[in-house]
């Protein structure tokens, strides 16, 4: 009897010991899908001419890039194609050595010649590439192959933002056989990766489905069986989604407001964590400046004194937001301006009594009856509460606007042409943490995301300085001034403000990472599912 | 030509109503409404609540509180003494939108059903009276459209002509013509075989003549029956396509459209979803109501056809 006891006690005890500890002392399971949704239906695949969101979550896991940020802590990149990198004591030429024995998804070879189609691809003046172009063209003037594992950058000049920028998601490299044979990336049937998981299924407005590449070149990876990430379009069918388990991850934009957060956890108790987040993610209101009633500057001035930032901010993103910055310094420290100084400047500054009436004057000079407008809004989101609210405000200076919805697709493809007078709102999502991103994105004339088609010299010249200074402090001094500047003109896309929301995730994903931007923890390549 | 003095007396005695009697102006409608309401109670209280819609979407400005569109207030308040319906997700007085939303309503409702159901009846009139190939062809258009689904037409159509107020109008106009046509038409065939309208032709009065001054007139009371039912169906279809963010644009006061904002806050702000809703089934059980009771009034007269 007592040795029994003993026995049993001896036994218990190592039981308890051998207990799992913490997530981080866990062993990663192999198997599992991974349930994740997609806010619309991304349309065209093409990884290097589109610019959506929605387009790089559907194929984040399935290319590599020749840099990448790191899974395990996304704020460092470190090699993924390219084993490692050299740069010449000039800053001007980046070698890149190719990892050796890679294969394509449909089992050919890969080589320096794909990475040199896709960057001339890419870098071709008559191609549009809004996201890895728009900030690659200004830098490299070409792309040579040295041998069959080694190519060659050349810039233009020694470029700080090189690195990160060719490491971003949008980057990532096609294979020279399939662009040969399709000429373009946008079909399913073209996305052949060297990613951890092969492009599945893609049923319009369904779902899209990842399967684990069991040939990836890093033996062990990916532990997921696959990921599923369903088209749920709106924030009701979305969070209904949460709540009733049938996603298990939430964590990139739209996000979720705080209410919304509160009742997925009410739900779903102790399965899940829901947490705030920034989503390096700018707000913006744009007007064509090339049509009436907004190719008159006055115009635009009137909207950027009229918009209340502040009250967009508290109504529409139940105040998870940081109004009026141009630059968030949250995100990038003091290259930003402070946002005393910011929230002091006109259209920032509370009261907007002053703001107003001078904006109803500068309508009124020109429109004594005030002005009808079209106002194109994508319905993803919660966009169309904020069209409401943008046009409650512009109604108090003259500006009549009618709503004109568009599906998320559709939406940029008339934006991407210049069919619209007035966008009430559009956000856009940095790439990579550096200052320069947002004036490169949307400021410059040559901006991707330039749909307004602003053209302004000195911030041209403003932004190119800033992206060659290698001194940090005069860097900043660049980007303080040309802050300053935009901030004060009659720009075409005003700045409303910095969007953050709130999050959920499984507690069963386990060795997930949150990164500065949107677009660079969705490989899921070290992901697993605890059961 | 018949006398239609006779035609109205027995009219409706057929309908039990003792027609009225030669009493002066106002207190003559008085006695009629009087009389109206002891024999259809239900239908006098849907007479009562449309009265209260249509002086709602009347006297909406000077009712409202504030803009359908004023978004100068906190968000998700909850009713109170100076919001009584609280308000929604962008600050605005649900109050003053379910006011203004009357008047959106009864306007959508009233103007797609004049035009659809007037031009669904000279539509199934005219192909009546001339028959043949014409009266074949466009009886096959009217079996088109009515096999199609009318909430999926209504989308297909909003879908292609884009959102505003006066493509709603255009798209329920198009979806109530073919019923409107073909309930028509069946009248109008009864009216044509009767003697009266064969002596007219007889006598020779022109075809335009006899469409105009018998089919028309006598198809009155099937046409205003149609008007008063099928105007509660277009406000319910309106709802449902502003609720599916396809009808009118978001920022106007659809009561169908603030309903889709209500079921994205329902727990934090249930009073989004309820006014809209109560707005909408009180209209509709109204207008039901007070149908039923024009129907049941003019219905003898169609049972029996004419003559």
């Amino acid at each position: 009897m007592r040795k029994s006891l003993i026995l049993s006690l001896a036994v218990s005890l190592l039981v308890g010991l051998s207990a799992p500890r913490a997530d981080s002392q866990e062993k990663p399971r192999y198997g599992g899908i991974l349930n994740w949704y997609v806010y619309a239906d991304p349309g065209r695949l093409d990884i290097h001419a589109e610019s959506p969101l929605s387009v790089q979550q559907a194929l984040a896991g399935i290319y590599s890039g020749l840099l990448h940020y790191d899974p395990d802590d996304p704020t460092k990149i470190v090699g993924d194609l390219a084993e490692r990198w050299t740069v010449s004591p000039d800053g001007k030429t980046y070698t890149f050595h190719l990892r050796k024995g890679v294969k394509w998804h449909d089992g050919q070879p890969f080589s320096a010649a794909d990475v040199k189609t896709t960057f001339d691809r890419v870098l071709n003046p008559n191609f549009q590439s809004p996201r890895c172009g728009s900030m690659l063209k200004p830098l490299v003037s070409s792309v040579e192959i040295v041998d069959a594992h080694t190519v060659q950058f050349q810039l233009k000049f020694p470029a700080a933002p090189f690195i990160s920028s060719v490491a971003s998601a949008w980057c990532r490299v096609a294979a020279r056989h399939i662009l040969e044979k399709y000429g373009d990336l946008t079909k399913p049937e073209a996305q052949i990766g060297t990613g951890p998981f092969k492009f599945k299924r893609y049923e319009r407005d369904s779902v899209i489905e990842w399967e684990k590449n069991k040939d990836y070149f890093i033996s062990g990876l990916p532990y997921l069986d696959g990921v599923k990430q369903f088209v749920l379009k709106g924030v009701p069918t979305q969070v209904a989604a949460a709540k009733a388990g049938r996603i298990m991850l939430w964590d990139t934009w739209p996000p979720m407001k705080k209410t919304e957060a509160d009742e997925v956890k009410r739900t779903r108790g102790d399965e899940v964590e829901t947490f705030q987040a920034s989503l390096n993610t700018i707000f913006l209101i744009y007007m064509h400046t090339q049509k009436p009633p907004f190719n008159n500057p006055d115009l635009r001035r009137a909207v950027n004194l009229a918009i209340d930032r502040q009250e967009l901010v508290t109504k529409t993103l139940e105040g998870a937001g940081v109004p009026c910055a141009l630059l968030d310094p949250k995100l990038v420290g003091d290259f930003a301006l402070p946002l005393a100084e910011v929230n002091k400047l006109p259209g920032c500054r509370q009261p907007k009594d002053a703001d107003i009436a001078e904006a109803k004057r500068l309508v009124e000079k020109h429109y004594p009856n005030g002005v009808d407008v079209e106002a194109a809004v994508r319905s993803v989101g919660g966009y169309i509460d904020r069209a409401q609210l943008v046009l409650a405000q512009l109604r108090k200076i003259g500006i009549r606007g009618t709503i004109k919805t568009y599906e998320s697709a559709a939406g940029f493809a008339v934006y991407g042409k210049g069919d619209f007078t007035f966008m009430a709102t559009q956000d856009r999502a940095m790439v990579t943490a550096d200052p320069g991103d947002v004036f490169a994105l949307i400021y410059t004339t040559e901006a991707g995301s330039n749909w307004g088609k602003w053209s302004d010299r000195k911030v041209d010249e403003l932004t190119d300085r800033g992206l060659k200074e290698p001194n940090r402090e005069k860097r900043k001094q660049i980007y303080h001034e040309l802050q300053r500047y935009i901030l004060t003109q009659d720009t075409t896309a005003v700045p409303v403000g910095w969007v953050e929301g709130w999050f959920f995730r499984d507690k069963r994903v386990r060795n997930y990472k949150a990164s500065p931007t949107v677009y660079d923890h969705n490989t899921f390549m070290k992901v697993w599912l605890a059961p | 030509m018949a006398n239609r003095a006779d035609l109205a007396l027995r009219m409706t005695r057929d309908a039990g109503i003792e027609p009225a009697r030669a009493v002066g102006g106002a207190r003559g409608v008085l006695h009629a409404l009087g009389r109206f309401a002891v024999r259809q109670p239900l239908g006098a209280i849907g007479g009562l609540i449309v009265l209260v819609l249509v002086a709602t979407a009347i006297f909406a400005p000077q009712l409202a509180p504030h803009g359908a569109k004023d978004t100068a207030f906190t968000q998700y308040l909850p009713p109170s003494i100076e919001f009584p319906m609280g308000t929604d997700q962008i600050g605005r007085d649900v109050l003053s939108r379910v006011i203004w939303g009357a008047r959106l309503s009864l306007y959508v409702g009233l103007v797609s059903v004049a035009f659809g159901i007037t031009l669904g009846a000279l539509w199934g009139v005219i192909t009546a009276y001339f028959g043949g190939l014409a009266d074949g062809a466009s009886q096959r258009v009217v079996d088109v459209l009515m096999a199609l689904p009318p909430i999926i037409l209504a989308l297909s159509l909003m879908a292609a002509l884009g959102q505003s107020v006066n493509n709603v109008i255009l798209a329920l106009a198009i979806l109530l013509t073919p019923t409107a046509a073909r309930t028509l038409r069946s009248v109008a065939l009864s009216i044509k075989e009767t003697p009266y309208v064969e002596a007219a032709r007889a006598a020779g009065c022109s075809h335009w003549r006899i469409i105009f001054r018998h089919l028309l007139p006598n198809s009155f009371a099937t046409y205003i029956v149609l008007f008063t039912v099928n105007i509660s169906y277009a406000i319910v279809v309106e709802a449902a396509l502003s609720f599916l963010g396809l009808g009118v644009p978001p920022d106007e006061p659809s009561w169908g459209g603030m309903l889709t904002a209500g079921t994205q806050a329902m727990e934090t702000a249930p009073w989004m979803v309820f006014f809209p809703g109560l707005a909408i089934s009180l209209t509709v059980f109204g207008l039901n109501l007070l149908g039923d009771a024009i129907r049941d009034l003019t219905d003898p007269r169609l049972r029996g056809g004419l003559g």
